[in-house]
């Protein structure tokens, strides 16, 4: 073995210094260049010096702030803690909500991907309902729940009740029927059979369909708070652009990226920690 | 048996209109004990009202508009995901440099930049293009990169190796084998966009004094803020509903008839 991996070895090194003798010394700074952090940096780095040029050219800070006083604006915003406070009314809101809809959307979903009568009942309903877009109830949740924190919360277990529902159904479906037959043959009790059986089996699209939730949902409230709330991330970047703040627009615009971004980072972990089995493919 | 299958084929039917029946009984009911004063939707209203306003309330006008919008923004989202997409799935150095800028735009919700929308266009058309067209271009772009790094890449080499020219390798290799995945894309963007536009549309009336962008989603702000009417937002609902539905089957319809290898 050594001597065979002392030779798969071997050419290696020599290819190294080839390729340091190719590039005139330069081979290490070439693989820097390439690495990705540097390649994402540079990137980075071309989007704001055009965001520079295009606000030098346009001459309207109004319209579009230079980046560099948009960063300022973050700052001045952290420290103030307004962007925390209104961050986690958000989140706050969405956590709400997203538990909301999973309390109600996995139970049923389960119900209905276990009895086909059920589901012929259920089903054409969501059907029907499904393709109005959670934004177009907002006017009448305007009159019904009035301005404040019901409204997005509303909105949003509406948006997320969908996907979620869906991807159980379909999760619960896809358990091997031969896991479920065996387990009936060694007589397992109903409640056995659930526990062990279909909540393993169905979690990983349950859990595609609460991150396809979270996305819908994180792309509503924007827009429910935007029209219906005294407060959060989407009443900010509204209440900064009337006061023609737009530096601090900017900053809360860039707010929801990071947030909505770490959020689902936080729902990818934990689908990797709750189902490290699978990585599970749902249904939109 | 004919029998058999036609009675459970009834059963089916009857199940399926059981619980919207309810649903509306009730709400007739609920609608009915409410004081005469209250403008609380009632379902026959409701219907009253669709007729009403398609045939003298410009709904059908607005549904246009709104329409025209979401098609322009739509092609708009379209032509840059595809040009963006196939020059991401194709050059490895392409697809490194701008999906760092691509994936931290991603989680911004369309509606985010609708303040910025307005003070660069104004409360018009134009803003409600740059929306439709800003939620539109993700998925577009997103699938068509997937669509083309997954061609197989013995069919490019194949088509290089017999000297065919580079457009025409565009044309007939990489783009028949990104279609799928294109249209899926395209599939996705357009319900999203149906949905981003009634959001601008509904916000640009809620934030400027419903001042003049036209469209469905104004009419229903207008019928919210000024005469209040629930039965015709509930009917603006519904059509919201329909659109969206006919939307996603005219696309399941082109991806059968486009796509007659892939069923």
């Amino acid at each position: 073995m050594k001597p065979q991996e002392r030779q798969g070895q071997g050419p290696v090194p020599s290819q190294q210094a080839l390729a340091t003798a190719q590039g005139g010394g330069y081979g290490w700074l070439r693989r820097t260049l390439a690495n990705r952090w540097v390649v994402a940096v540079r990137s980075f780095a071309i989007f704001a010096a055009l965001w520079w040029l295009f606000y030098a050219w346009n001459g309207n800070p109004l319209q579009l702030p230079s980046p560099v006083v948009v960063v300022e604006a973050v700052w001045e915003l952290l420290v103030g803690g307004e962007l925390a406070e209104h961050a986690l009314i958000s989140t706050v809101r969405l956590m709400i909500a997203l538990c909301i809809s999973i309390l109600l959307a996995v139970p049923l979903g389960f119900w209905m991907g276990c009895s086909p009568a059920v589901n012929s009942f259920v089903d054409p309903l969501v059907e029907l309902l499904r393709p109005i877009s959670g934004i177009a109830w907002l006017p009448l949740a305007l009159f019904i729940f009035g301005v404040g924190n019901t409204l997005p919360v509303f909105i949003m277990v509406y948006v997320g009740f969908f996907p979620i529902l869906l991807n159980t159904v379909a999760g619960v479906r896809q358990v091997d029927r031969k896991l479920l037959s065996a387990a009936s043959t060694m007589g397992i009790s109903r409640a056995a059979v659930l526990r062990y059986v279909l909540i393993p089996g169905a979690l990983p699209t349950v859990m595609v369909g609460v991150r396809l939730a979270f996305a819908a949902s994180w792309a509503a409230i924007v827009a429910a708070e935007l029209i219906g709330s005294p407060s959060g991330l989407g009443f900010a970047i509204e209440w900064y652009r009337q006061l023609l703040m737009t530096p601090k627009v900017f900053a809360f615009i860039l707010v929801i990226g990071v947030v909505g971004y770490l959020c689902d980072v936080g729902l990818r972990s934990l689908q990797r920690l709750l189902t490290p089995w699978s990585e599970g493919t749902g249904v939109q | 048996m004919n029998k058999i299958i036609q009675t459970s084929r009834g059963l089916a039917i009857l199940r399926a209109c059981t619980l919207p029946f309810i649903l509306l009984v009730v709400w007739q009911l609920w609608a009915m004990r409410q004081p005469a004063s209250s403008p609380a939707p009632l379902p026959l209203q409701v219907v009253l009202t669709a007729f009403e306003l398609v045939s003298k309330g410009g709904l059908v006008q607005a549904l246009v508009q709104s329409l025209g919008r979401v098609v322009t923004g739509f092609f708009i989202a379209l032509a840059l995901g595809v040009v963006i997409g196939i020059l991401m799935g194709s050059s490895r150095a392409v697809r490194e440099s701008l999906d760092p800028i691509i994936e931290s735009f991603r989680p911004i919700a369309p509606m985010a930049i609708l303040p910025i929308a307005i003070l660069w266009f104004g409360t018009g058309t134009s803003s409600a293009l740059a929306i439709v067209s800003y939620a539109a271009f993700f998925p577009v772009l997103v699938n068509t990169v997937h669509g083309v790094s997954r061609i197989d890449r013995k069919l490019v080499l194949a088509a290089q190796t017999m000297g065919v020219p580079r457009l025409t390798v565009l044309t007939r290799v990489i783009l028949p084998g990104a279609l799928p995945s294109v249209l899926l894309g395209s599939r996705l963007a357009m319900g999203v966009a149906w949905t981003a536009i009634i959001a601008a549309e509904l916000a640009v009336g809620a934030k400027s004094g419903g001042g003049g962008s036209g469209g469905i989603g104004q009419m229903m702000f207008v019928f919210y803020a000024y005469s209040i009417n629930l039965n015709a937002i509930v009917v603006c609902m519904v059509v919201v509903g329909l659109v969206a539905l006919l939307i996603d089957r005219i696309f399941r319809a082109a991806e059968i008839r486009l796509l007659p290898w892939r069923n």
